[in-house]
């Protein structure tokens, strides 16, 4: 039916017709707010919600031996969305003006990984020469700036640290 | 703005698009009834919405499926909502594609010359059936497992290539991490494409041919009754549609106000019950589980209970047969139900053969969901269930033995739970050196969810010991409702085995306070009628049944 004469359908009504219309926005307003906003919301929550501090227990302070930085290597454990996953990693731990520090065990310069040189009191990168102090300082070399630290804590005697907070 | 609105009808042709859709005449009488396909349209774009929106969390791998919805649930704002929404929006969409369905064929609707809208229409409802039976095995609960093994088992019961059939569907000899992806993609891409592409050659139908005007005896105005005798009939029904669509309104404002009202109305009940039922998750898919009582979504109940008539040697008959004929009906219907007759008092034998038939499926659906559970429920605490999952996928059998199995290293975990409370474990696990000095016990810097379901499990190895007058308390308190080996009433779940999934802490608090552990419990607090010592005993006592 190819039909599409409207004049000749039952007599309008302009006001009831505006009244309709007024009516059919409403409730199409209604179901859009409520299943729009719940979709932001759903859609757009990564924005606001943060990261959770997880913090890693690297071993019991009566085992760190002062003096030289020491390399520990630990297993953390995160979620990742609904994963929980395993990843190796070790970190620098040195005891300095009576406060535990920890380094990112990674170069500033292009992340090559370092190592203490016992003999010559500076962490050493293998790959373009750069030298850090015990106190993270760039000595000489490449590296732009000093080693990454990050956040520790002491709870019930073990030393504690937070791998995703790591600042210069 | 005029003439924005003129380049752009220049170019778009908007204004004579507008006019056929919106300004076309809908005949006169068409009521609420009509409003049906409209709301099974917008399940569909309901559907559409709350399923890409939880594909952005979902994985489906029988590793993550479980647990990526279970973040969906708990962990994404919204989530559980949206889960609400997809699951009672699906159920929703059946409703309506059925009753949609119901009201074509009571009204005679298919008939000249809207047979091929009619086919495609049967095809949309095929394509629904099929979300649902491939949607539910996405969140890969015990649900989803039992109920797609059953279905593929069904498919492999076709004679000489039931066996291929059931492999292409599962997409190999089990049913696993393949069936899972091939599932997603025909749930998320085959059927979405081929619903759009059906639903838009259909709604292309219903506009083309116009609504159906409601039916008219065929005698209306005394004279002789138009049958398909007469050379003309097509023409005189052509000619009164015409009359009739004449006198109607048009489809903006008038007719899409009832539809607009009918889907605010039914989407404001499926929000409710999304928000008061949520969309539940079973315990994870277990393939050793024989407690477990496998039972379809309730659309397919009636094909559930129906197989339950047929004896092995006709099993094939009603798996390929029946089903077989429901397609040939439902596809013929056009072409066997001819000519002008379309009110229901014209079409007497039709008219009762389907409520015949509707009747049938409505009892065989209220059979179904009726059918007792064999197996008795037995609520598993998830903590439980977590924290072996855990103890599996951190390998503590390495060093721990369970139940005779497992290495020498550390110490038998067989009856911890006697040995040790819940705050030694959880100190234990959270870091082994400071528990017990010296330990061989790695810190495996777990997260504090995994050390609560660990402690758990441990707390459920082995409760304490209960005196002689535990199965004595239990007689005269709890036979009442609870069957147990054999012997009681079954008003509760049967108490055999609960052993098995609860530890007795968590009997204890459910006997002193039943709302608390589960706000359904029927059942009424026994703290007035035994002394906490008596309910520790009986507690300890049920916590050794079924180890």
């Amino acid at each position: 039916m190819k039909d599409t004469k409207h004049n000749s359908g039952a007599p309008e009504d302009p006001q009831r017709r505006t009244f309709l219309i007024g009516l059919i926005a409403a409730m199409v307003s209604f179901i859009t707010l409520v299943l729009g906003g719940s979709g932001a919301l759903y859609f757009l929550s990564p924005a606001w919600r943060g990261r959770k501090e997880n913090w890693v227990a690297v071993g019991p302070i009566s085992g760190l031996k002062e003096g030289d930085p020491i390399k520990i290597d630990f297993v953390q454990r995160k979620m990742d969305g609904w994963n929980v996953i395993q990843s190796p990693s070790s970190v620098w731990v040195v005891l300095q003006k009576g406060e535990w520090v920890a380094y990112d065990p990674h170069c500033t310069h292009l992340g090559c990984p370092y190592r203490w040189d016992a003999n010559k009191k500076a962490f050493i990168c293998p790959c373009h020469g750069g030298v850090f102090s015990k106190d993270g300082n760039v000595v000489s070399g490449p590296p732009p700036k000093p080693l990454m630290r990050y956040p520790t804590k002491i709870e019930n005697s073990t030393l504690y640290i937070l791998p995703e907070g790591a600042k210069a | 703005m005029k003439t924005i609105l003129d380049w752009l009808d220049e170019r778009v042709g908007w204004r004579k698009i507008k006019e056929v859709i919106f300004d076309r005449l809908i005949p006169k009488g068409v009521d609420w009834r009509y409003t049906l396909g409209s709301i099974t349209l917008f399940f569909f774009i309901l559907q559409v919405t709350t399923g890409i929106l939880l594909a952005m969390h979902y994985s489906p791998s029988p590793d993550h499926a479980y647990d990526s919805v279970k973040f969906i649930s708990n962990n994404v704002p919204m989530g559980a909502f949206l889960r609400g929404l997809h699951k009672w929006g699906a159920t929703g969409m059946v409703v309506s594609v059925f009753l949609h369905m119901l009201r074509v064929f009571f009204m005679g609707s298919y008939k000249f010359p809207r047979e091929v809208t009619w086919l495609s229409g049967v095809f949309l409802f095929f394509l629904v059936i099929g979300f649902g039976f491939t949607g539910y095995l996405l969140p890969w609960d015990q649900k989803a497992y039992w109920a797609t093994t059953v279905g593929s088992k069904m498919v492999e019961q076709v004679p000489m290539v039931g066996q291929y059939l059931g492999s292409i569907l599962k997409g190999g000899e089990d049913l696993g991490a393949i069936t899972l992806t091939r599932f997603y993609a025909i749930h998320v891409l085959v059927l979405p494409a081929l619903t759009l592409l059906f639903m838009a050659f259909h709604l292309f139908l219903v506009v083309w041919h116009g609504i159906s005007a409601p039916p008219e005896r065929t005698s209306r105005s005394g004279d002789v009754p138009l049958t398909d005798k007469d050379p003309n009939w097509k023409e005189k029904v052509k000619a009164r549609y015409l009359e009739l669509k004449h006198q109607g309104k048009s489809f903006w404002p008038y007719i899409i106000f009832k539809d607009t009202v009918a889907i605010t109305i039914v989407f404001i009940i499926v929000a409710a019950v999304a928000i008061w039922k949520g969309a539940d998750l079973e315990d994870l898919a277990n393939p050793t589980d024989t407690t477990y009582n496998p039972r379809p979504e309730w659309y397919f109940l009636s094909v559930f209970q129906l197989l339950k008539y047929f004896p092995g040697s006709l099993e094939a008959f009603a798996i390929v047969l029946l089903p077989l004929i429901v397609v040939g009906i439902l596809l013929g219907l056009p072409f066997f139900d001819k000519g002008p007759k379309r009110h229901p008092m014209d079409r007497k034998w039709l008219v009762l053969a389907g409520w015949a038939g509707l009747l049938g499926v409505i009892v065989l659906t209220v059979q179904g969901g009726r059918s007792p559970l064999t197996n008795p429920v037995v609520e598993k605490d998830p903590l439980i269930m977590e924290g072996k999952r855990l103890f599996t996928d951190l390998h503590c059998e390495y060093c721990h033995s369970l139940n005779g199995h497992g290495g020498t290293v550390g110490p038998a975990l067989d009856g911890v739970g006697m040995r040790r409370d819940h705050n030694w474990l959880a100190n234990h696990f959270k870091n082994p050196e400071k528990i017990s000095p010296g330990t061989k016990m790695p810190n495996f810097n777990l997260l504090d969810s995994e050390v609560e379901c660990l402690v758990a499990y441990m707390s459920s190895l082995g409760g304490g010991s209960f005196t002689a007058k535990a199965p004595r308390i239990f007689e005269e308190n709890c036979t009442v409702c609870h069957k147990f080996h054999g012997v009681g009433e079954e008003i509760g779940p049967d108490l055999s085995h609960i052993g098995s999934v609860r530890d007795a802490a968590y009997i204890a608090s459910y006997v002193t306070d039943p709302q608390k552990m589960n706000p359904d419990a029927a059942m009424q607090s026994l703290a007035e009628a035994l002394t906490p010592d008596q309910i520790k005993d009986v507690a300890n006592y049920l916590a050794q049944q079924g180890k």
